[in-house]
């Protein structure tokens, strides 16, 4: 799993990945980048500024170039994932079963749109525009390894907290749930 | 014994005599596999299986047979989605039966004969007690299986299985007994359309391609599938790869490119993963790299995931994203077999494509050219989703009509659904309905009632779609995935969405109406590539067949379907971008 945001990058591990990156020429380079940012985007959940320098300098680019992927390949973040991560398939058997609602209510319950992270850093959504292919079991969301279908807003919710709650019982932590803006509009 | 993943490191083969020893050797493995005194537990794990628990069946299935003589291997889903996790039995002295829909906790039970009532199909002609032959049910009936003839059959993971049931036959023919020219005159007979949404015949592609004089020159398998519609592509990776690896080197052989790409879509980890091992135990046993089997020819190979953006799937797109810019399309000419990656020509086909090509090859043009219709010539790829009964992906003849496609082979309406449409082509075309469902299948039938084939994905919808707030959904998604290269897709499709935000929300106007007719026509004729092309068709469908809908929100301020935040406050109007 995707390390957290208190954990950050460590640039160490940035460089052992790239150490396996070894192009013969500058094409081959070249080809080499995207692969590159997904694996550290994989491992870490984002790629950072000084992620994203090692890599221009490993395979002989500039970071601007760099930049220029991570913000238009939508796979990429730039920012560091909340502690549990969940991709939200809006794909079209999802989107005729419901998953606009799900988009609504994340939006009403949370807060949070495509790309965002809960205030409290529990939660980072990812809508994907793409389908996740489990499209017997619309709607459907990979909430970190795991998948949920054939969802309603509350039982998606419920799949949300369940696993905070899992996580925080693991964790030993006695943190109030994540904050729900229908039932506490403070 | 397990075989979660073939272990075995194939040795290098440096000749055709090698190959076809080791080729003998794997039929008789995999003959004897079959044939013995132990119990063959195959479980199908793909990406959409695992989502519904087939690693813990897999799992169960090696516990359950602990200390017994059977055997336990995985082999992909094989298309029928609406029976997973399923695994199928061999028992000794009897065909293989197939059981869907398990748990865990009921593998033990399967296993000892003691839940029958799990029996999906049994493989053979007649019925084994009361279990049906499963080529008998709907959804396997209507089909006819050339790509994925191995699917849910072999071990993704394992070249000895896939080599046992012919793969790289087609390749050695290529390789030693056919010139290119006359490979490429197969393709050409057999009328092989492209499978990625535009139908351009392959043996003409394939044709430029040889005939281009730079050097080097590649061949690209677009993977890329990043369709809201669609799932076809990754399950071939996940079940044949091999396949797909063969039709890529038979193009590079045929069209005299040194290297062979094929670009995977990055949101499908299993289809990655299961290609790259398929790439890399071909590259040990010989069958990519210099002098190939002693045949004299060389062929290189790289695999490259896509980053989640659909128009990476447009051919020049998809090249700069090789060469690792942004994916933004190009004008054309010059034409990607002219000046492709790295201004080299380059062949691009789709994966289904390319999979089709390996059985032509071995059996000839003519015999690919009795499938399916005048036109549109052999087998097609199709997924659909919504609100079905026996859901997946399914390979049928062309010329099927779609409603043998839904009330058959995908089981009908789910109980307590009702048929509005269905969507077709994607986000590149418009909704059929009911009275267009006997129109039959093809490349050409679907685009006179403003539907289209496109890449085989239909998404059925029921009456608690609104037609407004789809249209909006499929303008919205084209919006989202512009490259925002050029105005007139960046700027009219937002210009569409924030009209049909207006009815939805019960503000529209009667001029609303051709006022997107107009905006529509100029995002068609003035779009740089195929997305802004074909954008607002969706719209236009939706309006066409829908009007009353559309009418409605603007003059009545209701939406029928319920759907749509008609006096909601604007807060509402950014609802899921
Ligand atoms: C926006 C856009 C997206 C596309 N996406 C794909 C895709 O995911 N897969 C694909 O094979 N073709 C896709 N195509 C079509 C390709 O441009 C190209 O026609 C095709 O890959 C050629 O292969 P074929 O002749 O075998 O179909 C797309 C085209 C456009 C305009
Ligand atoms: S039509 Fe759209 S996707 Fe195509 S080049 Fe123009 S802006 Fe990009």
């Amino acid at each position: 799993m995707a390390q957290t945001a208190e954990a950050g990058i460590d640039l160490a591990v940035v460089r052992e990945l790239m150490s396996h990156f070894k192009p013969q020429d500058h094409q081959e380079a070249q080809e080499l980048i995207l692969s590159a940012l997904q694996e550290i985007n994989e491992h870490f959940g984002y790629v950072s500024l000084e992620a994203a320098e090692i890599v221009a300098d490993h395979l002989d680019t500039t970071v601007n170039r760099i930049y220029g992927l991570l913000t238009f390949y939508a796979d990429f973040r730039t920012e560091p994932r909340g502690r549990h991560f969940m991709l939200l398939c809006h794909g079209m058997s999802c989107y005729v079963l419901g998953s606009q609602q799900l988009v609504q209510d994340l939006k009403d319950r949370y807060g949070v749109g495509d790309g965002d992270t809960t205030a409290d850093g529990e939660l980072t959504v990812q809508v994907v525009n793409g389908c996740l292919g489990v499209c017997d079991r619309a709607p459907i969301v990979k909430l970190d390894d795991s998948f949920h279908g054939d969802l309603t807003p509350d039982s998606l919710n419920d799949v949300i907290q369940r696993a905070i709650a899992a996580r925080r019982a693991a964790e030993g932590s006695h943190v109030n749930p994540i904050r729900d803006l229908h039932s506490n509009p403070a | 014994m397990s075989t979660l993943s073939a272990t075995s490191t194939p040795i290098q083969l440096s000749s055709r005599a090698d190959f076809e020893a080791y080729r003998d050797q794997a039929v008789q493995r995999w003959a004897s596999l079959w044939n013995g005194n132990q119990t063959v537990v195959s479980v199908g794990i793909g990406s959409c299986s695992v989502a519904k628990g087939a690693l813990d069946v897999f799992a169960a299935c090696e516990a359950a047979l602990q200390g017994q003589e059977g055997i336990v291997r995985q082999v992909s889903c094989d298309g029928a989605c609406w029976m997973e996790p399923w695994i199928e039995v061999k028992r000794p002295g009897q065909p293989p039966v197939i059981y869907g829909n398990l748990a865990p906790s009921e593998i033990s039970d399967v296993l000892a004969g003691r839940l029958e009532a799990r029996a999906i199909g049994v493989r053979a002609e007649q019925p084994l007690g009361s279990i049906p032959p499963l080529a008998r049910l709907p959804f396997f009936k209507h089909q006819q299986r050339i790509v994925l003839a191995n699917v849910g059959v072999i071990d993704p993971d394992s070249i000895e299985d896939a080599i046992a049931r012919g793969a790289y036959s087609a390749y050695l023919k290529v390789l030693f007994d056919l010139s290119g020219e006359e490979a490429i005159a197969e393709l050409t007979a057999s009328g092989l359309r492209g499978r990625g949404g535009a139908g351009f015949p392959a043996g003409i592609k394939w044709e430029s391609g040889r005939k281009a004089k730079a050097r080097p020159k590649f061949v690209v398998c677009n993977s890329h599938e990043g369709e809201p519609n669609v799932y076809k592509d990754r399950r071939i990776h996940e079940g044949d790869p091999h396949r797909i690896l063969e039709g890529i080197l038979i193009a590079c052989i045929a069209c005299g490119a040194e290297r062979g790409y094929n670009y995977i879509g990055g949101e499908y980890p299993l289809a990655i993963k299961r290609f790259r091992k398929a790439v890399q135990d071909a590259e040990r046993l010989g069958l990519i790299g210099k002098n190939v089997l002693g045949s004299g020819k060389n062929v290189a190979f790289r695999v490259r995931t896509g980053g989640g953006a659909y128009i990476c799937g447009e051919g020049s797109a998809l090249m700069y994203s090789i060469m690792g810019v942004r994916g933004q399309p190009r004008t054309k000419p010059p034409r990607s077999v002219e000046e492709g990656i790295w201004k080299r020509p380059t062949v691009a086909n789709n994966t289904e494509t390319l999979a089709n090509v390996p059985d032509i090859i071995l059996k000839g043009g003519e015999w690919y050219a009795g499938i399916g219709t005048e036109k549109s010539k052999g087998t097609k790829l199709m997924t659909v989703q919504g609100p079905l009964k026996t859901m997946g992906l399914v390979e049928v003849p062309m010329g099927i009509t779609l409603r043998t496609l839904i009330e058959e082979v995908w089981g009908g309406m789910r109980d307590g659904y009702r048929f509005k449409g269905i969507q077709t082509g994607g986000v590149s075309a418009g909704p059929l309905k009911e009275e267009h469902l006997d129109l039959p299948i093809d490349f050409d039938s679907l685009t006179s009632e403003g539907g289209m084939l496109g890449s085989g994905g239909f998404a059925v919808f029921d009456e608690s779609v609104c037609a407004v707030d789809y249209a909006r959904y499929l303008t919205a998604f084209n919006r989202y995935e512009s490259c925002s290269k050029c105005v007139p897709c960046r700027l009219g499709n937002p210009a569409l969405v924030e009209i049909l935000d207006r009815i939805r929300l019960g503000r529209g106007a009667e001029a609303d109406l051709p006022l997107m007719d107009r905006t529509s026509k100029h995002i068609i004729e003035l779009s740089l590539c195929g997305l802004g092309q074909v954008a607002p068709a969706p719209l236009l469908g939706m309006m066409k067949m829908y009007p009353e809908e559309f009418r409605a929100h603007i003059v009545d301020g209701v939406c029928p379907s319920g759907v749509c935040p008609i006096s909601a406050d604007d807060a509402v109007l950014a609802a899921g971008d």
